[in-house]
């Protein structure tokens, strides 16, 4: 028979290391990821080119200077040449930044706005409450969203915000389900039961131990909200239902460059490259960030 | 599993019919008739017989009824902009480029991808693997007009090798079908790889090997099979990404097919047209889905037997 | 006489057909240690849970230190919250993995708002030491420790507001048998300390051995006996308990054991029969049914009381 008996133990010391978080260990496999890494940096030049456009421009976006020289090719003078409007181009591209990012983050900020309590308390409360979520997400599903936007798109005339908050409508569901999905799983957790057995309210356990918890579904349905956002605003444009002219928006350069392709290539190639740059540093990092976040996804 | 089919059918037809009904205020809901577009604006009792006949002056509710039931006979009315034809003839003719090219991408991309996912898998972390994750992102996150534009400007404009639009000769659809192809390939060579990784990272393959079976027969008796199962269901869902891209790949290769027609039905406010290809690409969207999950359920052997605890 | 600890009255939870815990009698009398025993699925955790009301029971009575708290709402049963705590089996998921100790264990006198923020960190800090933990691992996270270290901090939090009465849902079962003595060691110094009763969940007769005081038997949502620690080790009259014990580890290879491997319909069809001469009390009914019945030295057994007996 197995005794159970030992020597009063001596207090533990812990060894003389740093505190670490689990949030510094995400940080630490979020370095490791060089794509990841890289393409956050990538982001971050684009976003910074547009919040300082009037620094490193010379003219604004709309002002017709070089008419005599429309069309031109990339040159010292005119980095990325000359639009059919005689405008500076790389000037449109840089204040084309700051629309298409602009309308990608807001989309971001609204899709969370929304989808972040609606997920938080479906995967909380579960029963009838997530019942209804899920059949409205169902809905959301089923009609294609590029479709619907354009619908939507030519109810309201187009426009920023309009495109804001039709993004944010097709973008809310992916984030809510990331958000339920974290909640669901921790629900069950037992440091949930031992709240509860402590009397804390169902607020203070939302508030102090799930939305903590769902740092990583916040962030990554964040990151990856805006790429997905600036899609819809560049096909939107592209179709000429998105952001009106002169305002630029690279969907709209593209569709104009489109005319000019086979010419005037600059027309088509730098909105092209610069709209699939950014896109894809976006996508990267939300990838990136979500495996440093959570290393057990299988997939890598 | 009945039960399972028939659940899920009912589901899937409640849901049809809340965006169907969505779908009909949304369009009425659009400032302006099919008449208001015009440069010469029509007399306005002309405008009303006009509305009469077309049934447009009836309560919304009644409108969406009949309309409903004409669409259960397959009647999707006509279209304001060829009044001679009817919408389901329109979508008649229509409907061959669009199945055509997207259905070759399709071809194209899925057993590309596959490969490509299944050398990448087999030889984790070298060339190979980095190459097919970066073509799995790349294909997934650019839009799909962008690589058009990419795909125009490389091959018709700097290479020629290739016309850059058009319909009519087959040379015509080389570059839209590998515009199409290029989400298959990239959702594939991403499922084939962690799908493939995840067998082969399950123990009953190292008691495979351990039994003397060879590499091959390890990989193609039976890693195979269960690597399948997921790449099979997502198959249908492939429709509603070239559902999608047709929009511009068709704009951009000037196709004349369902996405062109869409495009312009909006631009003249043609309802019908509208109706009846938001109304088909829903129901393709819902039909898939059902038949992907049911596809897994049939498949997967634990949900067939009702494995599942409790 | 004072009324127990903890008691509870012919608790019952059902989840719709299922009966997880039928007309469960049980009482923790002040400063002792009740085991609740028996194997996973008996319904033992369950009757943890509904005692601290986590969840809500079918029917019955829970008096904490004779006030009926069994229907009360939530916001009544915070001021008990304060004498009645819970540690869990799993040190691991019953830590917040993103709050470092100090908050965790502070966090009862943060929702009770017990003290100033200064009282408060010395409280974390003494009672870190009380579990044998130096005060210096308030910021530390629960991932940095082992699990023993992890089911000190569980301790700490559950007792931090001073509690008297804790249940203990196998706190040992996932730690390693060096381990367990440790936190028993624990539970036993510090009950003796501050005075603390305990229903202690567990499916380890050893460990149960060296700390309870009265041993309860459950099987499939009843009790099938109760009895003093030593009367259950040295007379045990239901052949459940009988297998249990014989379940026991033994470390000498050499001793002779008795193993009994019986399902639980065997162990149904084995129910001791009694005769009403070896009873001490009249039983409650005089069905031929199995019921609990008295025996000598506060030995309680389910059997079935005939005339017939041997």
């Amino acid at each position: 028979m197995t005794e159970l008996t030992t020597a009063a133990p001596v207090l533990a010391k812990p060894e003389a290391v740093r505190q670490r978080s689990p949030l510094y260990f995400a940080w630490r496999r979020f370095t490791a990821n060089k794509a990841a890494l890289a393409a956050g940096i990538v982001l971050l030049i684009i976003v910074l080119m547009a919040i300082f456009a009037p620094v490193i421009t010379t003219t604004g976006p709309n002002d017709q200077l070089f008419l005599t020289n429309s069309l031109n090719f990339p040159s010292a003078a005119h980095w990325f040449g000359v639009d059919d409007l005689g405008r500076d181009f790389f000037t449109r591209i840089v204040y084309g930044a700051r629309v298409s990012l602009g309308i990608g983050f807001s989309a971001a900020v609204f899709s969370l706005l929304v989808g972040l309590p609606l997920g938080a308390l479906a995967g909380y409360m579960g029963g009838k409450f997530d019942w209804v979520v899920m059949r409205v997400i169902e809905l959301f599903s089923v009609v294609p969203p590029l479709l619907a936007a354009l619908l939507l798109a030519t109810v309201t005339r187009g426009g920023v915000w309009a495109i804001i908050l039709i993004a944010a409508v097709f973008g809310w569901k992916d984030v809510c389900l990331l958000v339920r999905a974290q909640v669901k799983s921790f629900r069950e957790k037992e440091f949930i039961m031992a709240a509860q057995a402590l009397g804390a309210s169902p607020w203070h356990i939302v508030w102090r131990h799930l939305i903590p918890n769902s740092v990583s579904p916040i962030i990554v349905g964040f990151v990856l909200a805006i790429p997905l956002a600036m899609m819809l605003e560049a096909s939107l444009s592209f179709l000429g239902i998105g952001v009106q002219p002169p305002t630029p928006s690279w969907g709209q350069m593209i569709n104009v460059g489109m005319n000019f392709m086979f010419f005037y290539w600059h027309m088509a190639v730098f909105p092209t490259a610069a709209l699939a740059v950014t896109i894809l540093a976006a996508s990267l990092l939300g990838d990136g960030l979500r495996d440093a976040f959570d290393p057990t996804l299988k997939g890598r | 599993m009945t039960g399972f089919i028939i659940r899920r059918v009912i589901s899937m037809l409640v849901t049809f019919i809340v965006v169907s009904i969505i779908i009909f205020l949304m369009m009425h809901s659009i400032p302006g008739g099919p008449f208001d577009g015009y440069d010469m604006p029509l007399p306005d009792d002309v405008k009303a017989r006009l509305m009469a006949t077309l049934g447009l002056d009836k309560p919304l509710w009644e409108q969406y009824v009949r309309y409903m039931w004409g669409v259960l006979h397959f009647d999707f009315g006509v279209p304001y902009q060829s009044p001679g034809e009817s919408v389901i003839s329109l979508v008649a003719h229509a409907w061959l480029p669009s199945v055509t090219l997207g259905g070759l991408g399709i071809l194209v991309g899925a057993p590309l991808g596959i490969l490509l996912g299944m050398a990448a898998a087999l030889r984790r972390n070298s060339w190979i693997d980095y190459i097919a994750s970066a073509v799995a992102t790349l294909g997934l996150t650019i839009p799909v007009f962008i690589i058009s534009t990419g795909l125009i400007l490389v091959f018709a404009v700097w290479l020629k090798w290739t016309p850059a639009s058009g319909w009519g000769e087959p040379r015509r659809w080389i570059l839209p079908i590998l515009a199409y192809a290029a989400v298959p390939l990239a959702t594939y060579a991403r499922y084939a790889r962690s799908t493939m990784l995840d067998a082969l990272n399950k123990p009953f393959v190292s008691v495979l090997r351990a039994k003397g079976l060879s590499e091959r027969q390890v990989i193609f008796q039976h890693v195979l099979r269960n690597a399948a199962i997921p790449m099979v269901t997502i198959f249908p869902a492939m429709f509603v990404g070239i559902a999608t891209g047709s929009i511009f790949v068709e704009a951009m290769f000037r196709v004349p097919g369902l996405g062109a027609y869409f495009v312009s039905s909006i631009n003249k406010r043609d309802y019908p047209l509208e109706m009846a290809l938001m109304l088909m690409i829903s129901a393709l969207y819902s039909v898939s889905y059902l038949i992907a999950d049911i596809l897994y359920a049939v498949l997967n052997p634990r949900i067939r037997v009702g494995g599942g605890r409790r | 006489m004072t009324a127990p600890a903890l008691e509870l009255r012919k608790i019952t939870k059902r989840f719709g057909d299922f009966c997880a815990v039928n007309q469960v009698d049980l009482a923790v009398p002040r400063n002792r240690v009740v085991a609740l025993v028996g194997e996973s699925g008996s319904g033992k955790t369950t009757t943890g849970l509904l005692a601290l009301r986590l969840i809500e029971a079918t029917s019955g009575q829970i008096l904490l230190d004779g006030h009926d708290i069994s229907r009360i709402g939530q916001k009544e049963m915070k001021p008990y919250r304060r004498q009645l705590q819970v540690v869990f089996q799993d040190s691991y998921s019953s830590l917040d993995p993103m709050m470092t100790l100090g908050k965790i264990v502070g966090e009862p006198l943060q929702i009770h708002g017990v003290g100033s923020s200064a009282e408060q960190r010395d409280q974390v800090q003494v009672w870190l030491e009380k579990v044998g933990l130096d005060g210096s691992y308030a910021n530390r996270y629960p991932h940095e420790l082992s699990g023993g270290q992890r089911q000190r901090v569980a301790v700490a939090r559950a007792l931090i507001l001073g509690a008297s009465v804790l249940v203990a849902d196998e706190p040992t079962s996932a730690l390693d048998v060096s381990v367990k003595a440790q936190i028993v060691n624990l539970l036993q110094e510090l009950q003796a300390d501050i005075g603390l009763s305990m229903l202690f969940v567990s499916h380890d007769l050893s460990v149960v051995r060296s700390l309870a005081d009265e041993v309860v038997v459950m099987l499939r949502g009843r009790v099938v006996e109760r009895a003093p620690t030593d009367r259950i080790f040295t007379d045990a009259r239901h052949p459940y308990t009988h297998a249990l014990l014989d379940a026991m580890p033994v470390i000498d290879p050499k001793a002779r054991r008795r193993r009994t491997f019986l399902s639980a319909d065997e162990i149904a069809a084995r129910t001791p029969r009694l005769h009403p001469s070896d009873l001490v009390a009249e039983p409650l009914s005089d069905s031929a049914e199995p019921q609990l019945v008295a025996l000598a030295g506060s030995h309680f057994v389910e059997a079935i009381v005939t005339e017939h007996a041997a």
